[in-house]
């Protein structure tokens, strides 16, 4: 089963991905016309960026066991066992927001949605795409992200990589770098303009 | 094997569900005077307010009992157990063996000092009592709510909802006290009086006056009331009245291990009934709230079933919604005045925004957020994980707080 990974060190912070998700998610899925609709198609995938764009795509991690779900007061969250998708069913949610204290990542945000009933904010967070997925076609987010920061892949194989990449960085005992030359340039990058800033204050 | 759960709100359902997801054909038994199917219990204030109806309380289908082949046993209590014998006596004579026994029977409000005896005075606990209220609210003009808790807190919001003219009588300056600190609580009080509720501080309801139906109230102070429908909230105490506290520690609660076992091998105990070990606070506290019940329900259940599972321990936590106020408060968020903890507070007028955090020493043990609170859950989990903070503490105070803000 192919799932969306994110590779946050590859992030460029150019929130393509938030772009595309209020698209995928609006009533009209085209972009020109969906800034247009009211309630304002909203993303699903966060980006907490900084002043130097240290960009790190957060999205629902659809975690098994879902902490969100034990402390949804309604039962309104429920997991789709073939897809492995964490579902909030808009009919049921009662905006109660007992789910934005159960979840350790912080994605879930509560406002109206062309998916929930009209002038009813409601818990929304990533659906998986489960509407394109069903259509052959990959999640929004995915398939807008040029940096590679955003894949879908299935999670044993991307954890497979990930196991590797740190072998070799142990046996050989010195630091991988994780994605091409230029990222963990950027990174660096990023990372002095935050000492400096931090220094500065 | 025979499993009996007494109690069929969220504890006793996660445990019911828990059991026969470990074991297919053992007879489970759930007790309840509750005699509707199992439904969400904190959804009642919603159905008071009039934004819910009672159809859609119910949190599982109608074939709960059926599809888990489960033996309900509803519409008497336990009145009594003998944990030698290891049988239950119900309030309707009949009897009930058991080898495995888990005490979820929840809580209940706890009583005024005024003898409460005229209609349309009531407690908000159940479904039913509820249903009663909205049979008595086409004549109500002034209500009176006794107790600024989170219960008493709904009432009187969902009554205001409903534009029904409401005075709340509270102990402490603000409402909600246990929940939130000082400040959150005159950010709640102000916007409460904004919306129309009026607040007394400082005094209690000594008598009730009324020939069959409640007409008004006496108070402390000596001065009189009127209402026609009195809600009590004033805090809720484990139902223990069945447990024999010679063979089973009760303290504030039922005192269980981290397998949420009872003194007494073989009965286990799990929701709002439970004194467990709070993380924050590291001392056995009382945490009646919905997750914990649902997660100790869980627990107890796999437990019971024989798969050893710890409980890492219990965390107070909230979120309180009122009008265009969000308040999100968890762990020990009133730790006393000691050098042992450090406190962390902003309050930004413009965005209409406050957090205030506790640590003792690198470790984060309470946060109160009032509005932009999606990223609480963050907090929490560093709070459950006892993750100390290594980062600058400031970061947290955020309203942007995000995992990479922390890793870098
Ligand atoms: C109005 C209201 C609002 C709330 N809002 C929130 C909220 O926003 N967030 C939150 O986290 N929590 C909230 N709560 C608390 C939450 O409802 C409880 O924490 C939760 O329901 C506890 O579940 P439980 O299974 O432990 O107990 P209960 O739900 O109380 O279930 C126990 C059951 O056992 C039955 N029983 C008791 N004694 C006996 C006996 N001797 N024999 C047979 N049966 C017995 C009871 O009738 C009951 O049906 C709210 C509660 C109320 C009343
Ligand atoms: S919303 Fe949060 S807790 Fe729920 S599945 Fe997604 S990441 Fe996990
Ligand atoms: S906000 Fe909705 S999804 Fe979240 S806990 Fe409440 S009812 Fe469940």
């Amino acid at each position: 089963m192919n799932q969306v990974i994110v590779h946050p060190e590859r992030c460029v912070g150019c929130m393509q991905c938030m772009a595309a998700c209020a698209t995928a998610h609006s009533r009209t899925r085209q972009l020109f016309s969906a800034i247009r609709e009211t309630p304002l198609p909203r993303s699903r995938i966060h980006l907490g960026t900084g002043l130097y764009a240290e960009g790190f795509p957060n999205r629902c991690r659809h975690c098994n066991p879902a902490p969100c779900m034990l402390a949804c007061l309604p039962g309104a969250i429920h997991r789709d066992m073939q897809t492995e998708t964490v579902y909030v069913d808009p009919d049921r949610c009662i905006n109660c927001a007992s789910c934005a204290m159960a979840c350790p990542f912080g994605v879930i945000r509560y406002h109206e949605d062309a998916s929930a009933p009209p002038k009813k904010a409601v818990a929304i967070k990533c659906d998986n795409c489960m509407e394109r997925q069903q259509q052959e076609r990959v999640p929004a987010c995915v398939e807008v992200c040029k940096s590679g920061a955003l894949t879908f892949e299935d999670n044993s194989k991307a954890l497979k990589r990930k196991t590797d990449q740190v072998a070799q960085s142990i046996s050989a005992g010195i630091d991988v770098p994780q994605g091409s030359p230029s990222f963990t340039l950027l990174n660096t990058i990023k990372r002095a303009q935050i000492a400096v800033r931090h220094a500065a204050v | 094997m025979n499993y009996v759960i007494i109690g069929n709100g969220i504890a006793g359902v996660s445990a019911a569900e828990a059991i026969r997801q470990l074991d297919g054909s053992c007879g489970i038994f759930m007790i309840s005077n509750e005699s509707v199917e199992p439904y969400c219990r904190p959804m009642i204030s919603l159905v008071l307010e009039g934004t819910v109806s009672a159809s859609k309380l119910p949190i599982r289908g109608s074939s709960f009992y059926q599809s888990l082949n489960i033996t309900p046993v509803l519409g008497s209590r336990v009145a009594r157990m003998d944990v030698d014998a290891k049988i239950l006596f119900l309030s309707d004579g009949k009897t009930l063996p058991f080898d495995t026994l888990l005490i979820a029977s929840g809580a209940d409000p706890r009583p005024v000092k005024a003898p409460a005896d005229l209609a349309n005075i009531f407690f908000m606990r159940n479904q039913h009592q509820v249903l009663k209220m909205l049979e008595a609210l086409p004549r109500t003009r002034h209500a009176l709510v006794l107790g600024g808790g989170l219960v008493g807190f709904k009432a009187a919001c969902g009554l205001l909802h409903r534009g029904i003219d409401v005075t709340m009588l509270i102990r402490s300056g603000y409402p909600l006290s246990l929940q939130v600190d000082e400040i959150a609580g005159g950010m709640i009080l102000s916007e409460l009086t904004r919306r129309g509720l009026n607040v007394r501080v400082g005094t209690e309801v000594t008598a009730f006056k009324g020939i069959n139906t409640v007409t008004g109230a006496l108070l402390s102070d000596g001065s009189e009331i009127c209402c026609d429908l009195v809600i009590i909230g004033k805090g809720v105490l484990p139902a223990v009245s069945f447990v024999p506290r010679d063979r089973i520690q009760v303290d504030q609660g039922i005192v269980v291990d981290n397998h949420l076992e009872t003194t007494c091998p073989g009965i286990f105990a799990a929701g709002d009934v439970v004194e467990s070990m709070d993380i924050a606070r590291k001392t056995r506290w009382v945490n009646a709230i919905w997750p914990e019940a649902a997660t100790q329900g869980r627990i107890a259940g796999m437990n019971m079933a024989g798969r050893a599972v710890v409980y890492k321990g219990s965390l107070s936590r909230n979120v309180i919604r009122i009008f265009d106020l969000d308040i999100l408060a968890v762990g020990w968020v009133n730790a006393p005045d000691d050098p042992r903890f450090t406190v962390l507070s902003e309050h930004n007028q413009c965005l209409n925004t406050y957090r205030r955090l506790v640590f003792e020493g690198d470790s984060l043990i309470g946060a109160t957020l009032v509005n932009r609170i999606e990223t609480g859950g963050i907090l929490t989990a560093m709070i459950q994980n006892e993750i100390p903070v290594r980062a600058s503490k400031e970061k947290l105070l955020e309203p942007h707080l995000s995992l990479k803000s922390l890793m870098f």
